[in-house]
């Protein structure tokens, strides 16, 4: 018994060591301007506000992922993204996964609150993010989410979609 | 075992000094842990 206390212990111990890692580099990452990789960053700070018309949304389709900002909360994360039929697309998957819902708190807090700010190449842009549950207009968004990230493990559909695994949100423009 | 919890205590103490201030420290921990994360998830 006191055997096994003591190994209880000393794998406690050592597991200490990677988790202190973990935490401290996600603490870190909240107070930096933006998100790296997985960890949520601060708000988005820097870069111009874009003003006027709305761009021609096909240069994202060149740009593997973006930085998003919820306005509630300002906390920011990278995400994938592709433009469709004129229209600005964002999404989230593992949604029906236990670790994922753990993980994945942006997409339900974009539900509540769809503000946001996205920073592109350097330029943020003002957004609100409307969930995309049911419909034909799916079809189209999978099949472009999937020739932009073919190299997903399981093919994105619209009924995948529809069933709740990936949560999909168009990105509107919104004023000020 | 008091040297044993000394180390560990040493090594969160400098294993949390490196990922603040040792450059790409802080990346190769978030590449790492989304790795492990990413496996978890799907």
């Amino acid at each position: 018994m006191k055997h096994l206390f003591r190994a209880i212990t000393i794998l406690l111990c050592l597991t200490m060591i990677p988790v202190s890692a973990i935490a401290t580099a996600a603490i870190k990452q909240r107070f930096a301007d933006g998100p790296n990789r997985v960890f949520s960053g601060g708000p988005l700070v820097s870069g111009e506000l874009h003003r006027g018309a709305e761009p021609d949304w096909q240069f994202v389709n060149a740009i593997p992922t973006i930085e998003m900002q919820l306005e509630d909360p300002s906390t920011s994360r990278r995400i994938w993204t592709v433009e469709h039929d004129g229209r600005l697309y964002v999404w989230s998957g593992y949604m029906r996964s236990a670790v994922g819902r753990l993980w994945k708190q942006w997409p339900v807090q974009a539900e509540r609150n769809g503000n946001a700010i996205f920073r592109i190449e350097g330029t943020r842009y003002l957004r609100h993010l409307e969930r995309i549950q049911t419909g034909e207009a799916l079809e189209g968004i999978a099949a472009a989410i999937s020739a932009k990230y073919p190299s997903r493990p399981t093919p994105l559909t619209r009924a995948v979609i529809e069933r709740g695994d990936v949560w999909v949100f168009e990105a509107r423009a919104r004023q000020p | 075992m008091k040297l044993f919890y000394r180390a560990c205590a040493t090594a969160v103490l400098l294993t949390v000094l490196a990922v603040l201030f040792a450059p790409g420290v802080d990346d190769f921990v978030e590449q790492t842990f989304q790795r492990y994360l990413g496996r978890a998830a799907s």
